[in-house]
């Protein structure tokens, strides 16, 4: 057979014209993955095919089916990847933050500290996996798997734009909201599997803390759908571009909701879990090495979705307010994610100032504050429903 | 029912407010704090500046110094010690070693040094590798451009000038107190003589013994003492001590 150029088996076909396209809409990160593969899969091709020239590997890596297969493989990576490094910036952005907030200059190595992160997560993956011996170990393993697992998977799943997407379902805000309090119940059976009395006091502080904030944030969540008139985090965002962002509508919302959303994170001043100061490392105790190094980036994955929460609800997601769709259309994904971090910037600010809660007065907090105020935002959006203004 | 409510929890409502005072006042230290530069220094690439008599190690000046053995006397923690070495003619001279290991930076062999041979330098980074290169021999003591603001000059008030209304006046007891002679129990050996780094010690006939024999007493040459007391130290018989004499 004749000499092919490589040309020829990298063809750049629209991802749209493929029959097996996984999405109903235009999806950009499957994009970028669908061309990668087209060109990986095409050098592959191209290489096999000068080997043996005529066989029919060659003509399978690239045909639509298989192409879209490793399409999804490289699409989950970039998925990843993206949450990855964002939870990196905005954990880069709490020790800037927090150092100038206490006149000190946080990190210093490399690119003005950021180098920083990636050095301790390099330093906690070197580490001996060490397992103790009188936990048990498959809840031990099972639990912390289990909560890093459903953290880097909500991260995942936040949508950066109409178009930056893992699943556009239609229940999006609720899917999120039930995997992200799936964790407490997790540390509480992980405090108890480590057989400590501090992870175990931990655990049962998460249980608390959990009972005080989840019932008024549910309640917000659902005033903000019954504001948007659905749980789609697409329709809630439209609704908000076409009317105003609502946090103006429920203000009292918006900032019990930010509260909530950092006791849902375990931040300070809710981190009664983990606390540091009086439980030695709370429920994380008896977790070394990589375990603990991959808790604290589920941490902050936690902390990153909490703000993505805020943003979608009350602060507008992706669109700016006023602006054409052409200035909407440029970089979305950059203005969701610039919202984003000035929400964790609130709440870096609120660590910086703020005591620990006692654990008594976190159920008086949640219960006798946050409760009342969910329920009086809930009353005025209904009466701004009732009365037609939305 | 809110009369009820505000007689249980009788709390100002706006005390929950409470909680943006905090807040508030760390906002405003993050706006001065990324307006100007934070206190830290990043030490190994940035070093605080040090005023010139800064407690470092101690320095000398080779030249300036007479051996008198003052700074060995007065380090606390003896780590001073008075080496023979060789001075630029090749001559064999005696000058202070430091063990910097076991300095405590205070200053005193500056303080104390007659001549202000001895001085404090701003130098601190003293790291080595071994106990042997904390060692600093006469050579390695010299540092390169000692000004005059790292001698440190020991100064008193004289009660005597503060009774005559001149307060303001500090002498240096180098200038001051010089060996005195208590002549009946000297025996002439000159040792005081042989001992004086400053050759300010002479001795002077007076009249002959019993046995024929001259007599000699010790004179100071007052312009010359640096009041370093080895005469008073080496005396066999005390027959000196040193007084608040000029």
């Amino acid at each position: 057979m004749a000499y092919s150029s490589i040309l020829d088996w990298i063809q750049f076909k629209d991802v749209m014209s493929n029959p097996f396209y996984p999405y109903e809409s235009y999806n950009l990160p499957f994009d970028i993955s669908y061309k990668l593969w087209e060109i990986l899969g095409g050098l592959i091709s191209w290489l096999i095919n000068l080997i043996f020239p005529g066989n029919g590997v060659s003509l399978w890596l690239i045909s639509d089916e298989v192409s879209n297969m490793f399409a999804l493989v490289l699409f989950m990576v970039i998925i990843f990847l993206v949450a990855f490094i964002v939870t990196l910036l905005s954990l880069w952005m709490e020790r800037k933050v927090l150092g100038r907030v206490m006149d000190r200059r946080g990190t210093m190595i490399g690119l003005k500290g950021f180098m920083q992160c990636l050095a301790d997560g390099f330093k906690t993956f070197m580490k001996e996996n060490v397992i103790p011996r009188k936990v048990d170990k498959m809840t031990y393993m099972w639990t912390v798997s289990l909560i890093i697992g459903t953290s880097m998977l909500i991260a995942c799943m936040i949508p950066l734009s109409e178009r930056w997407f893992v699943v556009n379902y239609g229940t999006g805000l609720l899917i999120i909201m039930a995997l992200f309090a799936l964790a407490p119940f997790f540390i509480l059976v992980s405090g108890w599997a480590q057989n400590n009395k501090y992870s175990l006091i931990g655990g049962m502080r998460a249980a608390e803390l959990m009972i005080s904030y989840e019932i008024p944030m549910l309640i917000m969540i659902a005033t903000t759908c019954l504001l948007a008139g659905s749980f789609n985090i697409n329709d809630i965002i439209n609704m908000q571009s076409d009317t105003v962002w609502f946090f103006i509508p429920q203000i009292i919302g918006f900032i019990t909701f930010i509260f909530c959303a950092t006791a849902e994170a375990e931040r300070v001043p809710f981190d009664i879990a983990e606390a540091e100061a009086e439980l030695v490392e709370g429920w994380q105790t008896e977790y070394a090495g990589m375990k603990w190094g991959l808790i604290m980036l589920a941490d902050y994955m936690r902390g990153y979705v909490s703000c993505a929460m805020v943003v979608i609800m009350y602060l507008g997601g992706w669109l700016i307010p006023f602006a054409s769709a052409d200035i909407n259309g440029i970089m979305p994904e950059i203005v969701f994610l610039i919202k984003v971090w000035f929400v964790f910037f609130i709440m870096i600010i609120l660590r910086g100032s703020l005591a620990r809660v006692r654990t008594d007065q976190i159920v008086n907090i949640g219960w006798k504050i946050f409760m009342p105020l969910s329920v009086v935002n809930l009353a005025i959006v209904l009466l701004l429903k009732m009365g037609g203004v939305f | 029912m809110v009369k009820e409510y505000l007689d249980k929890y009788p709390r100002n409502p706006a005390r929950s407010l409470w909680v943006m005072k905090p807040v508030w006042k760390v906002l405003k230290m993050f706006g001065k704090a990324i307006i100007h530069r934070p206190v830290t220094i990043l030490y190994p690439y940035e070093k605080m500046w040090m005023p010139e008599n800064y407690r470092g190690r101690p320095g000398l000046r080779f030249d300036k110094c007479v051996a008198c053995g003052m700074c060995v006397k007065m380090c606390p923690t003896a780590c001073i010690k008075l080496v023979e070495t060789e001075d630029a003619s090749g001559q064999k001279v005696n000058r202070p070693q430091v063990n910097i290991g076991r300095c405590a930076m205070c200053g005193y062999c500056a303080e104390y040094c007659p001549v202000d041979a001895m001085t404090v330098t701003p130098e601190f980074e003293l790291a080595e590798y071994t106990r042997e290169d904390l060692i600093y021999g006469p050579k390695r003591l010299v540092y390169e451009g000692i000004t005059e603001k790292m001698e440190i000059h020991l100064e008193q008030t004289l009660m005597s000038d503060i009774a005559n209304g001149n307060p303001e006046r500090r002498v240096s007891p180098f200038k001051l107190d010089r060996p005195v002679l208590e002549a009946s129990k000297c025996i002439s050996c000159k040792k005081c003589e042989k001992v004086c780094p400053v050759n300010a010690v002479k001795m002077v006939e007076h009249g002959v013994n019993e046995k024929g024999r001259p007599i000699l007493y010790p004179e100071f040459n007052n312009d010359t003492c640096i009041c370093c007391e080895n005469c008073v130290e080496d005396c066999p018989k005390d027959a000196l001590h040193i007084n608040e004499v000029l």
